[in-house]
């Protein structure tokens, strides 16, 4: 009787374990979830094929940089993005425990875990595939083109991922272990808005004037990182274009190499540091200690307490404890600070307040996604003390909501200013953005707790994995039409107050302050579509709060 | 003397079922527990002891049936009937990033006690009593399996419900407060706390019960004091683990231990 290999056992357990929990999922739910990955496979797919095929047939003489760019734009955003999916299939998992004590050598669970980490890389590298195939039809590019292009993809993803295994080995080696997935995660959540930011500001840059794009910006950026080794496969699928074979064979062979030079590393570092990784990520336990022994102040106070304010005490004392969520919101507060200075500084203003709005409903959504969508998830097993309460889960969602709200609320606040003050608007804008920000911040606000609520995984161990893909889709959709009503009723509210001056640019339809009162009410039944928007989603909340019976395993 | 009604029931289970598509958790399950009174539940891995006792603190919706606490249903009057009774889960629900004594608040203030003098010194007997005064200022995600156990108890006990529901409280309790807990519910039933007690120890069930309920598979097998126990089993004179064993009969373990040596050799 054979033995069977380890390497196989571990991967077909994990394919099992894959099939039963998509086997557990009921078949409605897994529909919406395929319906959604098709809709966002076209319309993403979609758009990156074009910009790839334009590229292809009209810029044909910036191909070369562009394709680099494109590999190390990609490259980056999987190295940010997949970097969780990266730390929980090599580090994290009780099963790893198991595997550990077993008899199997380190490398074949290396190799099997490859697999599931290259996961989440493997799924942003879509919108390469769908830009570089777009850039070979229309560039009219030879068939071998699109196999090898597919070749390089798969060497990109491999040579991130193995990085990505390097990195969180050499900060196990340097941080406590306590401390290094925060460590890891802060660098990854800083570096993804720093370069958030400067894409957004490039984009600016680039297609900010009117008339044709200017990409002498973004090719001459290109051109300054053309030494990195993400750009190889790009040069190599260039220069298959432009005829020289063996140019491009050579690019291939040179990121071959770098990727298996890399994944061997990554294997050897992992034998070493897997114990010390799973000495915290297997289990964690927190421990702490007060400085002073503070007596509570209930001592002093009076009266019936109150959940409300238990839970917004509770909430305060566990974020300010818990570094792991502490570093999920740096890159949160980042965007609004890092854009506040970049754009106060000279020949940076924005081109005005339309402009203002728009990033102050970005940054307000982007806020309240990041600090309210996972505040009901978050509670983890505590929401069954929460649920055994005598409280209502209205009470509760109104609870998390009026805890998210100061912090986007301020935020907002600040922001505004300084965006107002930069873009030297006149009080009357001010005022407006300040109400236009205190109207974003409530309804993002509810509308990111929500989402939370209708699709809450209680026991991820992360906050990024704590809501489902149902809850994300009605936080993110949400949020967008709530958005778009919100500007959509602001803009009515400044074209009805300019109809009645006389002042809109309206054609043919008489103005005066009749017009300009039609336009303002159609501004207010906005204003209540976003308003039932926000009720109906809590009310799903609410009754899917209501109606939780999943048990919820200890974490 | 008691100064309550040991007749009335405090908590009541009325036909309870609780179906998972196909599958049957709990078949038509009905008891009665009695103010006063320490009622054991008792039952094999999977049996429904566990999902029995979520759908009698409301964290579970029957399928069909009744759950009552102090005569109110808990489905149709949630809010009444979760604020007169505690239940602990085998593994608490806790706060990681609370202290005890943060966490004590939490709940109290969730409840909605009053503030005061009179709560701290509530607060710090229990934790004295627990064992958990000098754990003070320590995070409760640092605390060991049976100090989480003794912080859910003291959570319970800080606001005095009436109705006690437990499942497995002396699971990874050293023996010192294993015995505390035992001594802690007796007191609790003497003064008019109904303990409904779910547990796999027998001896602490025979010690401590004066009526129990077997259940296996989803249904009541066997209900009663010992003495009922063992006119319905037929065996006189039988301790409950024998009874148990008997009431939920499977394979003989020691036939099963034989077939797997020699299957083995």
């Amino acid at each position: 009787m054979s033995e069977p290999a380890a390497l196989s056992v571990i991967v077909l357990a994990e394919l099992t374990a894959l099939r039963n929990r998509l086997a557990k999922r009921s078949r409605v739910r897994l529909a919406l979830i395929a319906i959604a990955l098709v809709v966002a496979a076209v319309v993403i797919g979609g758009t990156a094929f074009t910009i790839g095929a334009t590229v292809g047939r009209f810029l044909a003489y910036s191909v070369d940089p562009l394709l680099a760019a494109g590999f190390t734009g990609v490259s980056l955003l999987m190295l940010v993005v997949g970097f969780p999916t990266v730390i929980a299939s090599f580090f994290v998992g009780r099963d790893l425990l198991q595997l550990i004590v077993a008899p199997v050598r380190t490398r074949d669970i290396f190799i099997a875990r490859l697999v599931s980490a290259m996961s989440a890389n493997l799924l942003i590298s879509g919108i390469l595939v769908a830009a570089v195939l777009g850039v070979g039809v229309g560039a009219g590019a030879p068939s071998v083109y699109f196999p090898l292009a597919v070749v390089l993809i798969a060497i990109e993803i491999l040579t991130i991922t193995s990085l990505q295994a390097i990195l969180m080995s050499l900060i196990l080696r340097w941080v406590p272990a306590r401390m290094a997935r925060d460590v890891a995660a802060a660098v990854a959540g800083l570096t993804g808005a720093g370069l958030y930011l400067a894409w957004n500001l490039s984009i600016r840059q680039t297609f900010g004037q009117k008339g044709r794009p200017d990409l002498s910006g973004l090719t001459g950026f290109a051109q300054h990182i053309d030494w990195l080794p993400t750009t190889w496969p790009g040069h190599a699928l260039s220069a298959l274009l432009a005829g020289s074979n063996g140019v491009a064979i050579a690019w291939l062979a040179a990121s071959l190499a770098l990727a298996a030079i890399l994944m061997a590393m990554a294997a050897i570092l992992y034998e070493q540091t897997l114990p010390s990784g799973l000495g915290i990520f297997g289990g964690t336990s927190v421990v702490w200690r007060r400085r002073t022994q503070r007596q509570a102040a209930s001592r002093l106070a009076r009266g019936a307490g109150s959940p409300a304010l238990a839970i917004a005490r509770k909430d305060w004392l566990g974020f300010r404890r818990d570094v792991r969520r502490l570093t999920r919101l740096l890159p949160a507060l980042l965007l609004p600070i890092g854009y506040a200075v970049v754009l106060s500084q000279p020949g940076r203003t924005l081109s005005g307040f339309w402009s203002n709005v728009a990033l102050l409903t970005f940054l307000s959504m982007f806020m309240a996604s990041a600090l309210a969508t996972p505040s009901i998830p978050s509670e983890r097993r505590g929401f069954q003390l929460l649920r055994m309460a005598p409280l209502t889960m209205w009470q509760l969602l109104r609870a998390k909501v009026l805890i998210a709200l100061p912090a986007v609320l301020a935020t907002m606040l600040v922001f505004s200013v300084a965006v107002a003050v930069a873009s030297k608007s006149g009080p009357l804008q001010l005022l407006e953005l300040l109400a236009f920000g205190v109207w974003l911040a409530g309804g993002f606000v509810s509308i990111s707790v929500s989402g939370g609520a209708i699709d809450p995984r209680f026991e991820a161990t992360d906050d990024r994995r704590s809501v489902g893909l149902v809850g994300s889709l009605a936080s993110i959709g949400g949020s967008l039409g709530f958005a778009l009503l919100s500007i959509g009723a602001l803009a009515l509210f400044v074209l009805g107050g300019q109809a009645a001056e006389g002042t809109a640019a309206l054609g043919p339809i008489p103005q005066g302050p009749a017009i300009g009162t039609l336009i303002a009410l159609a501004g207010v039944v906005l204003l209540a579509v976003g308003c039932g928007l926000v009720v109906l989603l809590m009310w799903i909340a609410n009754s899917r709060l209501r109606s939780f019976e999943a048990s919820i395993a200890a974490t | 003397m008691a100064l309550f009604d040991r007749t009335s029931a405090a908590v009541e289970a009325r036909q309870l079922v609780k179906r998972y598509g196909v599958v049957t958790a709990v078949d038509g399950v009905s008891f009665q527990a009695m103010r006063g009174e320490v009622f054991g539940f008792l039952g094999a891995n999977g049996a429904g002891k566990t999902t029995t006792l979520r759908m009698l603190c409301g964290l579970l919706k029957p399928t069909s049936g009744t759950a009552l606490i102090d005569g109110i249903d808990i489905v149709a009057d949630p809010l009444a009937a979760k604020a007169r009774l505690g239940y602990l889960d085998e593994e608490p629900f806790i706060h990681p990033h609370l202290t005890g004594r943060e966490f004590l608040d939490f709940v109290a203030d969730l409840y909605r006690m009053p503030r005061g003098r009179q709560r701290e010194e509530r607060m710090e007997r229990l934790l004295n009593l627990f064992d958990l005064a000098q754990k003070d200022g320590e995070l409760i995600g640092g605390y060991s399996h049976g100090m989480r156990q003794k912080i859910g108890l003291a959570s319970l006990l800080i606001r005095e419900p009436s109705v006690l529901l437990l499942d497995e409280p002396t699971n990874g309790l050293d023996p010192r407060s294993a015995r505390l807990v035992k001594d802690l519910l007796e007191e609790l039933a003497a003064r008019g706390t109904t303990v409904l007690l779910s547990t796999h120890i027998l001896e602490v069930a025979q010690a401590l019960c004066r009526r129990v309920a077997i259940i296996d598979r989803g249904r009541i097998v066997a209900i009663g004091s010992m003495e009922e126990l063992r006119v319905q089993a037929g065996s006189a004179g039988a301790n409950l683990e024998d009874l148990f064993l008997k009431l939920t009969a499977g394979p003989e373990s020691r036939e099963m231990i034989e077939r797997l040596l020699e299957s083995g050799s």
